[in-house]
């Protein structure tokens, strides 16, 4: 008998036993999870440098850019506020067991709503700004609404009917934006630029969108925790059946709940166009999708964690703008990064929730 | 008018072939219990594959077509392994797996230069002389290689699928794990071959989107059809032949686009690139709508990770 075949054979030997755990310590958890991300954010680092970053500058690119460069950082303050409206609107439909996959779509709609009213002159200008907002919300609602009705009313599967309409949103947008809204200006298939009172006032040097989005997110925050909707949505969330035999209005707290999440992403388009470009341009809502349901699964839909999620893709967004102009890395790149560290943070869980044995 | 009638027909087996591959990969997955979001993505892993191999290979699309059907199923052992193996919750893996190849495609087109390079592609078969006989031989005999074999993929996948004991174990994990377990049946493998194979078909649709349609690689060049394979799983009630079905009722209106223009019909163009995605929406509305109440016919276990632990 060779070596190699008793090598074989006690390898047989050894079995993994699964076992579902019980109960785990806060600090094993936080353990696992932690060491999955630097897992994700090792295998990141590595496809940067084989793309062409050199290793030394990755943590100043990253960090060190972000933070200390004065342009960078107001980049990063503002940017962070579509981010956290849109993972908090991502958050509060998985709360009601609604997978919300329209977030762009919605986006789009709150755009197209706050532009109609900036080229329409609608309401005095001391109004205009609370206006466009309102006309923002109440649009991506308006969308939203379809495929929340078709979810309770005919059981319509909301994952693909949301992931299309976004479809249809984009090509509306485009309809608008080479037909009737093109800039008479320049002709540039963008819309006619805001007015200077129709944009976002700057607060101490910072966007005002930083504050509004951190406004809603303490709300939110209360209204989830202390209100009597976050708790029937608690019992929705744990189970619909349960939570209707009980006699909570599921429809209408599932609505309700839909409903918010497209008013907060709709919000988050309007912050967007008035805040990058100040005009709606054409493919401003880009990514957003991924990044809204990254920041729920994240923080587990809890708002405040949101909040500091968002904040950090906030950062890796305007690192990937910059590896973009300095080493012509593609922005999709930003993209795999958090598809990366989703996809480690999903298996961590499977430590958190088994334990293997290896018996002999 | 006649001329462009004729056109349309030939042309829409062309549209239809990506949604009808696409589908059927999905079917095998979600019969298995697997709900596949991942579609999207993987198509793109087919493309960019089909357009790199044929690249490389200077030519060969046959060849460029397999090697993209075998990197699609390679891809998608990430997928099999967080859903069939860690138990990951299906809809965020399957959405992070979209955008996980959506970001690689779009890295990989760069870095190798892939990118809005045109290639030869495959080209149309005539079968002489079936192909001279009018309107008919234009329309059944003049059609490039993926498409004359649909008809036989779909019988294979369709007989393996209803008729063959691998098959019958296959629709038993998807319409219950626990059962198959106890008679014996390995839920795990079933589970994970049955994703690789699946995708292997959707990485072909995306080849052909690539290889055979736009000859060209772009960022994101299939343009959410996969999502559209997604609904049409649905109104095929989980049936191949029905998919099939359905993917030429798309693929006519696909190829009716670009012919209406042409007629001179004036549609805003936006609208007319809506059109797709409403009509698909429409199906599923129409699809639940006559349905109320009634059995979707959908798997059993669809969507649940199998955890042999929790067994009750």
């Amino acid at each position: 008998m060779t070596a190699s075949a008793v090598a074989k054979r006690r390898l047989r030997g050894v079995r993994l036993n699964l076992e579902v755990r019980r109960d785990i310590s806060p600090w094993r958890q936080a353990a696992y999870l932690a060491g999955f991300i630097a897992l994700g954010v090792c295998i990141s680092g590595l496809i940067l440098i084989w793309a062409g970053v050199p290793a030394g500058d990755l943590l100043d690119q990253f960090l060190v850019e972000t933070i200390s460069d004065g342009d960078n950082l107001r980049s990063v303050l503002f940017q962070g506020a579509p981010f956290i409206l849109v993972g908090l609107s991502a958050s509060v439909a998985f709360r009601a067991r609604f997978w919300n996959l329209g977030l762009e779509g919605q986006m789009i709609w709150g755009g197209i709503g706050a532009t109609f009213v900036s080229l329409h002159h609608i309401g005095p200008e001391a109004l205009r700004l609370p206006l466009m907002i309102f006309a923002a919300a109440a649009c991506a609602m308006l969308w939203v609404a379809i495929a929340g009705q078709l979810k309770l009313k005919l059981a319509v599967n909301e994952i693909i009917s949301t992931l299309l309409m976004n479809y249809v949103a984009l090509n509306f947008l485009y309809h608008l934006l080479y037909g009737p809204w093109r800039d008479a200006s320049d002709g540039f298939p963008h819309s006619a630029k805001y007015a200077d009172f129709e944009r976002l006032p700057d607060i101490f040097g910072v966007s005002g969108a930083l504050p509004l989005a951190l406004v809603v997110t303490l709300l939110i925050w209360w209204l989830v925790g202390f209100t009597r909707f976050g708790f029937y949505m608690k019992f929705v969330q744990a189970s619909d059946k349960v939570a209707g035999a009980v006699g909570i209005p599921v429809g209408r707290i599932t609505l309700a709940s839909v409903l918010l999440s497209g008013a907060l992403a709709g919000i988050a388009g309007f912050i967007v166009a008035s805040g990058q470009e100040g005009r709606l341009i054409q493919n401003f809502s880009d990514g957003y999708l991924f990044s809204g349901i990254l920041i729920a699964f994240l923080s587990r839909n809890n708002p405040i964690v949101a909040a500091i999620v968002a904040m950090l893709v906030a950062m890796l967004f305007i690192s990937g703008q910059s590896l973009q102009v300095f080493y012509q890395i593609p922005f999709a790149m930003v993209q795999l990064i958090q598809a990366i560290i989703v996809i480690c943070v999903a298996a961590s869980e499977f430590l958190i929730r088994h334990r293997i044995h290896i018996v002999r | 008018m006649y001329e462009l009638f004729i056109n349309w027909i030939a042309n829409t087996p062309g549209y239809a072939a990506p949604y009808a591959l696409a589908a059927l990969g999905l079917i095998l997955c979600e019969r298995a219990g697997v709900l596949n979001l991942t579609a999207e993505g993987i198509m793109l892993v087919g493309a960019l594959s089909g357009i790199g191999a044929t690249l490389i290979l200077g030519g060969y699309p046959p060849v460029a077509i397999v090697i993209a059907m075998i990197m699609a199923a390679l891809v998608s052992m990430l997928f099999a392994t967080m859903t069939v193996l860690l138990r990951v919750n299906q809809v965020i893996a399957g959405l992070a797996m979209v955008f996980f190849c959506q970001g690689l495609t779009a890295l990989l087109g760069n870095l190798f230069e892939w990118k809005n390079q045109p290639i030869t592609g495959i080209g149309r078969i005539d079968i002489w002389p079936l192909s001279e006989i009018p309107v008919i031989g234009h329309v059944l005999f003049s059609q490039d290689m993926i498409v004359f074999l649909l008809i036989p993929i779909f019988y294979l996948v369709n007989r393996m699928l209803t008729r063959s004991m691998v098959g019958l174990r296959l629709r038993a994990v998807g319409e219950s794990p626990e059962a198959s377990d106890a008679a014996g049946i390995n839920v795990t493998a079933y589970r994970f071959l049955t994703v690789m194979a699946g995708s292997a078909l959707v990485g072909l649709a995306g080849a052909y989107i690539s290889v055979a349609s736009t000859k060209i690689w772009v960022d994101n060049v299939t343009a959410g059809r996969g999502w559209i394979a997604l609904a049409l799983v649905i109104f095929a009630r989980w049936r191949p032949w029905r998919a099939l079905l359905g993917a030429l009722l798309f693929g006519a209106i696909e190829s009716a686009m670009p012919r209406i223009a042409a007629a001179g019909i004036k549609v805003p163009q936006y609208f007319m690139l809506m059109l797709p995605y409403v009509v698909t929406l429409c199906v599923m509305i129409w699809v639940a709508w006559s349905k109320r109440g009634g059995a979707t016919d959908e798997p059993g276990a669809l969507g649940q990770p199998h955890v042999r632990e929790e067994r009750r």
